[in-house]
């Protein structure tokens, strides 16, 4: 069985992530494997990444930040060993941000940019730095997951910009063929380090990129040594008919919109 | 200086405006006056402090703002208002330019002006105001707004920096928390009645504003609003003094402390609107309940989200929803699940344009529960527009619907979404669409045409 740990579900949800959540059962489901969510809620005490194959962290507010890197840092060695592990860890949108070595955040204005320095979780590679206005709109990216490459497509809610460097084994998920990305600057996209990805891209990603959750399914299996049925890539509702038609309409959006410099 | 020619100014776009559609301009004085005098709220005279109310938040600002009016009105005061719903500073400038004499004196008994959430601060701060209603904070306009604590923030600088009455809503965790900012509080509410719902594990709720643990909603009367608490911290509802209760949508009456009222719009959301506006008409200007409700007799909605088109043979339901806001998409499904009757349901959610960059977001369709759609006689879904109809329906499909019954029609062509509803033969149809192509539909069908 495959376990995964939806965490502070009500603490780091803003833009309809339980679809990100369903979207993993259903595949987990049409692969014929099992699968069992727990809901992990602020402040519900022990916890051991290592007792998952999936963890998922959605966006959340800032003034929450503090509050979920001070319950985080409790298990973060654990947590960089889940990484290393090979296991999923996916964390979307603004929760980048507490991942990151430092947070400015916008208010006493205390550092050299305006803004005041929090310290992150300090799991990835780079720092991030507050918006002063709130950037929104499509990203379509190309990436490479568990060697498959494929185009995702998603929504930007931009509260924070990320500022990486490429070491201790993390990379860009993705480059950027339109929207803003880390930074709407250097062209890169999130940051990925085995078959954990932290990426700007929000709301109900998987439910639109089936492709990206199939390989996730794939490699939480592998991970923890659970075999997915042979002939898993054939069973039913996995021609992806609806999801690769709304890939080609919004495609032909961006494509318009980009065409006229937006 | 420069206040008296930026008042001729406004006056004479205002006018001007007038004559082309009297429907139009309602901000478009304060436009033309403000590129004069980019401060010239703070230059009207006259206007006591003490008898201005702005509206904010994120629904429910204009029904409350017509309702006041109305009920402000009925007592035969004068009001000051940016009624035609232009909410932004120019808007409110617009109103009182129209308003005020040649010298800039304005003369009116109350001013009540539904404010934009994000301008509040600039607002406030050339027109001096005592008293703040906020109608709730959700999630809205995610793309420039980000998330509710944004503009909540936004919010709590403007009740630090200047000190307001506030008008709160008790059933909403995020505007109540603002209560200890105040010298005065005055909270609103509505009890629990036969419309009131929980949602079951699969649904999350929202960090709770004082420590940002799990907020847990013991009922909820509309989606966010409810009784609550936080399972961490205790924080929780505050008993309102202005509350909705015995509220029978099948009658239409309700009452408040121990008067009757009767209710035309018999939609739970309106209930909010009806406390909320009876406090502030009690408290700011001295009426009774038994006067509100008299006047809110005959209190008709404009501009609201309901409405219907007749067309051959088949009632269509419409009801607008605000994109990017799952509680009014929530309300239009409400709607359709306490209709047992059997229906057509067409979903046209559409690109959302009011900023730039034009994207395509439907992800706030996750944070709706459809499980009352499921055993209410729903016998088709058509999802239309050319963006994300797909998307839409995936995320139907996601909540229960059944695929079997859903029909995918990636088209914006009011005509051809007609014809389509005019196929199912279902004579009680339930449309939601972006109100530019429901008002396209509506006058096709009007003038009889034909497909």
């Amino acid at each position: 069985m495959i376990r995964t740990a939806w965490m502070y579900p009500d603490t780091l949800y803003l833009h309809g992530e339980r679809g990100t959540v369903m979207a993993l059962e259903r595949m987990a489901a049409a692969m014929g494997a099992e699968m069992k969510t727990d809901k992990i809620d602020l402040g519900a005490g022990y916890f051991d990444p290592m007792d998952y194959e999936i963890l998922f962290y959605g966006p959340g507010e800032i003034p929450s930040f503090e509050a979920v890197i001070k319950e985080i840092s409790a298990y973060r060695e654990r947590l960089r060993e889940f990484v290393e592990s090979g296991r999923v860890l996916l964390v979307t949108g603004s929760s980048v941000g507490m991942f990151c070595r430092s947070v400015g955040l916008f208010g006493d204005g205390k550092a050299a940019d305006g803004s005041r320095r929090i310290s992150g979780l300090g799991l990835i590679p780079a720092d991030a730095l507050e918006r002063e206005y709130v950037f929104g709109d499509d990203e379509l990216i190309d990436a490479v997951y568990n060697g498959r490459q494929m185009e995702l497509l998603g929504n930007q809610i931009q509260m924070l910009d990320i500022y990486t460097d490429e070491s201790e084994g993390f990379g860009s998920f993705g480059r950027v063929r339109y929207g803003r990305g880390n930074n709407g600057v250097d062209g890169s996209e999130g940051m990925i380090c085995k078959n954990s990805v932290f990426t700007n891209m929000t709301g109900p990603l998987l439910v639109g990129n089936p492709w990206l959750t199939e390989e996730m399914i794939r490699c939480a299996a592998e991970a923890s040594g659970i075999k997915l049925p042979q002939n898993e890539s054939a069973a039913p509702d996995r021609d992806h008919d609806l999801e690769k038609k709304s890939l080609e309409l919004k495609k032909a959006f961006i494509k318009e919109k980009a065409a006229h410099g937006e | 200086m420069r206040f008296i020619p930026a008042l001729m100014t406004g006056k004479a776009a205002g006018f001007a405006a007038g004559l082309i559609d009297k429907n139009r301009g309602t901000n478009l004085a304060g436009k033309a006056a403000m590129k004069i005098d980019a401060e010239m709220l703070s230059h009207f005279k006259g206007i006591d402090p003490k008898k201005v109310l702005f509206i904010t938040g994120t629904n429910g600002k204009s029904t409350t703002n017509n309702m006041i009016n109305h009920l402000l009105r009925s007592k035969g005061f004068r009001v000051v208002s940016n009624i035609e719903g232009a909410n932004l500073i120019t808007g409110i400038a617009t109103a009182l330019i129209k308003a005020s004499t040649a010298s800039g004196r304005v003369d009116a008994d109350y001013y009540v002006f539904e404010t934009d959430e994000r301008y509040l601060y600039r607002i406030r701060e050339q027109l001096p105001a005592a008293n703040l209603l906020i109608t709730n904070l959700q999630k809205d306009q995610v793309q420039r707004n980000g998330d509710p604590s944004y503009i909540s923030r936004k919010i709590a600088k403007v009740i630090n920096d200047f000190g307001f009455r506030l008008f709160l809503n008790a059933d909403e965790p995020r505007s109540a928390s603002f209560a200890p900012m105040a010298e005065d509080t005055v909270f609103y509410g509505v009890e629990k009645n036969s419309l009131s719902f929980t949602k079951d594990e699969s649904f999350v709720t929202m960090p709770c504003p004082k420590c940002h643990h799990r907020i847990v909603f013991d009922y909820y009367n509309n989606d966010g609003l409810g009784s609550y608490h936080c399972a961490n911290c205790g924080y929780s509802r505050t008993e309102p003094d202005y509350k909705v209760k015995d509220a029978d949508f099948d009658a239409g009456t309700f009452r408040i402390g121990e008067t009757d009222f009767s209710m035309h719009h018999r939609l739970p959301y309106m209930l909010y609107n009806y406390a909320s506006a009876v406090a502030v008409c009690k408290e700011l200007a001295g009426m009774s309940e038994a006067e509100c409700a008299e006047a809110l007799r005959d209190f008709r909605n404009v501009g609201g989200r309901v409405d219907s088109i007749d067309y051959n043979g088949q009632h269509i339901n419409y009801m607008r929803f605000k994109q990017e806001n799952p509680e009014t998409l929530q309300n239009f499904i409400n709607m359709i699940a306490d209709d047992p009757k059997e229906k057509v349901v067409v979903i046209g959610f559409g690109t959302v344009n009011e900023f730039d960059p034009h994207y395509l977001n439907s992800f706030y369709a996750f944070d709706c529960d459809y499980s009352g759609l499921i055993g209410s006689n729903v016998s088709k879904y058509i999802f239309v527009t050319d963006t994300i109809a797909y998307d839409a329906a995936n995320s139907f499909i996601y909540g229960g619907v059944d695929p079997d019954k859903v029909e995918i029609l990636p088209t914006g062509d009011e005509e051809e979404i007609l014809r389509a509803i005019t196929s199912t033969g279902c004579d009680n149809v339930y449309l939601t669409i972006e109100l530019h192509r429901f008002e396209k539909m509506k006058a096709f069908a009007e003038k009889g045409g034909v497909l």
